[in-house]
């Protein structure tokens, strides 16, 4: 029954869930029409959310949007707002006037909502940030806060400075703001930093290192600028402290008090790049020499000066390299040489190198060497180099050159012709002899020049060392050592060398002189003594050719060409000698010529000689004595010889002493075969008065004249001795034989010759 | 089939467990009882959609039910009795609900007033017994008919506005 119970109660219920009343529905539909209905009739005010779903009222808006506001925590993003709300963003702007009108507080920046409740807050936040940093750009906060500069440079810094912000607002920016205790750490630091330095130091680095903006430096070291200057006002310019400068110029001055210079080096390397201006400023009274490499004092000037004096008085040196500071260098020296080296000074005085040498003291050592200068230029006189100098010299200006000039001129045809036919490809060989050829002619010319003038002059140019450097070097080096000046001896005596080489050519000269008259004394001697000599020989030929005479034929052609070729060769040697003597050629003798030699040495004198002495030669090997004869006088008097009158007299002594000659000879004689020889000239001579000159091959054809001058005997004897000397000279058998009977006849041919003398004297 | 609001009317009502006709004492009460929760669950329903259009009640045993049915049409509310009895067979067929009203003032409709029902209807519950109860006739049967019918009888003017219809059931 309980189940009954139930579907009873069941029953009951189901009546009840029927009965209740039905919950009066609007449907949505009609809501939304209602609705729009009544906004339409202006009855309603609403805004729709976004999703269309809902209605708002305006003012709900309005408070919505401050509650936003303030959840957000006093800044909100319109957009985010209208996210938030779910409104349209049009209807968040329209009624944000609504909500800024009614709240004073909310700012509208850049499309978000802005209490003041917020502004305070970041204030405090920009405080707590100043107060812990010291220091904050408003572009910093920009960023950190997504604002903008303004608004917070206005609304937030500057509305708050004094009160939530206690900071100093930069007056060259003002978008900077410190705090003074900031300022005063970084004044501090930067006094510290500035006093600290002692070098000149770039603004970045003390930046760097101080960590203080640039902007703020720049403030600040105005304020503290009594440490050191700035070069500039840029980030780049130096900071020079004062005690960096001071300490400079005390420098600068106690080194030019104390050296009386100062080396533009030096001034660069401790800072100073305008060392010029810098100078001028700093030693304006000062009276200074601007070198090179530094600048001097007056005192340096003075001091050399001075120095210079006492070396020309002293008649010493002065060694510049010591006496100036070693900073100088040698264009230095050179500037101050030409300043202080002006009118005496210059002329008493030597520079070498580094030094400063009185002209006394140079003479001194021109002394010191003029002893063996002067030997040296004997020397070469001796020698006989300084006469083929000048003769070198002289060369150059004599004939030759005329000559040369003739063959210049037919060469200069022949090569025109050859230019002519050839143009330019006339072939290396020629080309190049043009052109040493013209070289030459230059290089003559201008000796030609030089040797117009005065003889000595271009000797010294030219060179002839009288004495070498090294000869000079070692004079000078022992005493140029114990004054301490072995540095100097090479230039030194490079200055000495043309000097002595001009006083030893003038010695040379000098000493030529007295020579070349010496020797002219001489040549006339010697030309005298060859006059008589020649003259001797002429009239011995004379004779010899008188003797010939008394022959006949074919024995008195063999004769004369003996004669001619021995006392006339000799005749003839003695003319070429005399004629190579004069003009200076380089044979020195002609003793041991041949004809063809002797010819070829005519050909090749100068035309004075040569055409006299060319008949002479040729006549040489002629067969006529006579021809020789005229040939020899004409040479003779090219060779302004005089040929002495034939004097009968005077033959006859010749004749005489000609035959005591031979006698002696004779006497004196071992040889067999030069016994007979002369036994029978002896003999010749004492039978006809006339003096013979032959051989020992015409020996027989002149015992066989003599036969009728000499007895039987004696006559027999002589040609028995003749047989049996040609019989030892033909080195037959009997060689030996016949050289016993010689000797053993020696002696009776010898008195032959003696007797017949004797018997010729009696009949003479 | 039935349209998509009845669907979801009918997914709303909940479904019965108990196969059991009037006659098996013990299991009809059973039976009997989630009818009515089914019922209760669907008056709910319509109230709280605004939508309650019938009252039912039945005899002590619940085989016979009887009540009202309403419809608006043109805002004027059409008022009908509603009676229908559970046969032994229930729930294997469906309950026959009947507007005697009506009788004979329409083609869709047998003797008795007993509505006819739509072709789809009877499958519909033959598929689903003993799931469908009381409710589900209702929303299935009654309810989509009297949408499609009583428009039209009112254009036909085979029924009236009645003016002075009581204006609640009890």
């Amino acid at each position: 029954m309980s189940d009954w119970e139930e579907v009873k109660r069941l029953a009951a219920d189901f009546q009840k869930v029927q009965l209740s009343s039905t919950s009066q529905k609007l449907s949505e539909r009609n809501c939304v029409e209602i609705i729009s209905w009544l906004i339409e009739k202006k009855i309603l005010d609403l805004i729709f959310t976004s999703d269309g779903k809902e209605y708002l009222t305006p003012a709900q808006l309005v408070t919505d949007i401050q509650n936003e506001l303030f959840v957000s925590g006093g800044r909100i993003n319109l957009g985010e707002l209208a996210k938030i709300i779910g409104v349209d963003y049009g209807q968040i702007t329209a009624h944000l006037n609504e909500v800024l009108r009614s709240r004073k507080d909310i700012q509208n920046v850049l499309g978000q909502l802005i209490d003041s409740h917020y502004i305070t807050r970041i204030a405090g936040e920009i405080n707590e940030k100043l107060q812990q940093i010291g220091q904050i750009n408003v572009g910093e906060l920009t960023i950190t806060y997504d604002l903008p500069a303004d608004f917070l440079q206005q609304q937030v810094l500057e509305k708050h400075l004094g009160t939530l912000i206690f900071a100093t607002q930069d007056k060259n920016d003002p978008k900077i703001f410190f705090t003074e205790s900031f300022i005063a750490r970084s004044k501090a630091k930067l006094k510290g930093c500035l006093s600290g330095i002692i070098r000149p130091t770039l603004v970045t680095t003390i930046l760097v290192q101080t960590g203080i903006s640039e902007k703020l430096f720049f403030t600040l070291f105005d304020q503290t600028s009594m440490y050191g200057t700035l070069s500039s006002r840029l980030p780049s310019a130096q900071y020079i402290p004062n005690s960096y400068s001071r300490s400079l110029n005390e420098w600068t001055l106690t080194f030019y008090k104390q050296n009386a210079y100062l080396e533009f080096d030096t001034l660069a390397r401790i800072g100073i790049s305008d060392y010029k201006s810098y100078i001028k400023k700093q030693f304006s009274n000062e009276d200074l020499l601007f070198l090179e490499s530094s600048v001097a004092s007056k005192t340096i000037l003075e001091r050399i000066e001075a120095d210079i004096d006492e070396c020309i008085s002293s008649k010493s040196y002065v060694d510049l390299q010591n006496n100036l500071p070693s900073v100088f260098t040698a264009k230095d020296t050179s500037l101050i040489l030409d300043k202080l080296l002006v009118g005496q000074k210059q002329q008493q005085t030597v520079v070498v190198e580094d030094f400063i040498i009185s002209k006394a003291f140079i003479d001194g050592l021109v002394t010191m060497c003029s002893e063996s200068v002067k030997e040296k230029a004997k020397q070469i006189v001796d020698s006989g180099k300084y006469q083929q100098y000048i003769i070198e010299v002289q060369g150059n200006q004599g004939k030759p050159q005329k000559f040369d000039d003739n063959d210049e001129k037919t060469d200069k045809r022949e090569e025109r012709r050859k230019k002519a036919a050839g143009g330019k490809s006339g072939g290396g060989t020629q080309g190049r002899e043009t052109k040493t050829k013209s070289t030459k002619k230059h290089f003559r010319g201008g000796h030609k020049v030089d040797n117009d003038d005065d003889v000595i002059a271009t000797e010294t140019k030219k060179i002839l060392a009288v004495v070498t450097g090294e000869e000079i070097k070692a004079l000078i080096e022992r005493f140029l050592e114990e004054e301490g000046l072995d540095t100097l001896v090479d230039p030194l005596t490079e200055h000495l060398l043309p000097n002595l080489n001009e006083q030893g050519f003038q010695i040379a000269a000098e000493i030529f002189k007295t020579k070349v008259a010496d020797q002219n004394v001489n040549r006339r001697k010697t030309h005298n003594e060859l006059q008589e000599k020649v003259n001797d020989l002429v009239s011995e030929v004379r004779l010899f050719s008188r003797g010939i005479k008394l022959f006949s034929g074919d024995v008195q052609v063999q004769l004369v060409k003996y004669l001619l070729k021995t006392v006339c060769s000799d005749i003839v040697t003695e003319i070429l000698n005399y004629a190579a003597a004069e003009t200076t050629s380089n044979i020195q003798s002609t003793d041991n010529f041949n004809n063809d030699q002797k010819m070829k040495f005519v050909n090749e004198l100068p035309n004075e000689f040569k055409t006299p002495l060319q008949p002479l030669v040729k006549s040489l090997s002629g067969q006529s004595i006579d021809d020789f004869m005229n040939a020899v006088d004409q040479s003779l008097a090219a060779c302004s010889m005089i040929i002495k009158k034939i004097d009968k007299k005077k033959d006859r002594t010749i004749v005489l002493n000609h035959k005591h000659k031979l006698l002696e000879e004779l006497n004196t004689c071992d040889d067999v075969a030069l016994v007979l020889h002369l036994a029978t000239l002896i003999v010749f001579t004492s039978a006809t008065q006339c003096m013979l000159h032959a051989s020992g091959r015409h020996l027989a054809s002149v015992l066989s004249f003599l036969k009728a001058h000499v007895s039987e005997g004696q006559i027999s004897e002589l040609m028995s001795y003749h047989d049996f000397v040609t019989l030892m000279l033909s080195n037959g058998s009997e060689a030996e034989n016949a050289k016993e009977k010689l000797k053993e006849k020696m002696q009776f041919i010898k008195n032959i010759a003696n007797e017949y003398k004797s018997t010729s004297g009696e009949k003479a | 089939m039935v349209d998509e609001s009845t669907r979801k009317t009918l997914s709303s009502i909940p479904l019965l467990k108990t196969k059991a006709g009037p006659r098996e004492k013990e299991l009809w009460v059973e039976r009997l009882k989630e009818e009515y929760q089914s019922l209760i669950k669907y008056v709910q329903n319509n109230k709280a959609a605004d939508n309650d259009w019938f009252r039912l009640e039945s005899n002590k045993e619940g085989t016979k039910w009887f009540g009202k049915c309403w419809f608006f049409h043109d805002q004027l509310k059409y008022e009908f009795d509603v009676e229908f009895d559970i046969a032994v067979t229930y729930p294997t067929t469906a309950p026959e609900i009947a507007l005697p009203e009506l009788d004979g003032k329409t083609a869709k409709m047998y003797r008795g007033g007993k509505i006819c029902l739509s072709d789809h209807f009877k499958p519909l519950w033959a598929r689903n017994v003993p799931k469908f109860g009381i409710g589900h006739a209702m929303a299935l049967g009654l309810g989509p008919w009297l949408a499609v019918e009583i428009p039209d009888l009112i254009a036909k003017g085979v029924i009236h506005y009645k003016e002075k219809s009581e204006p609640s059931t009890s």
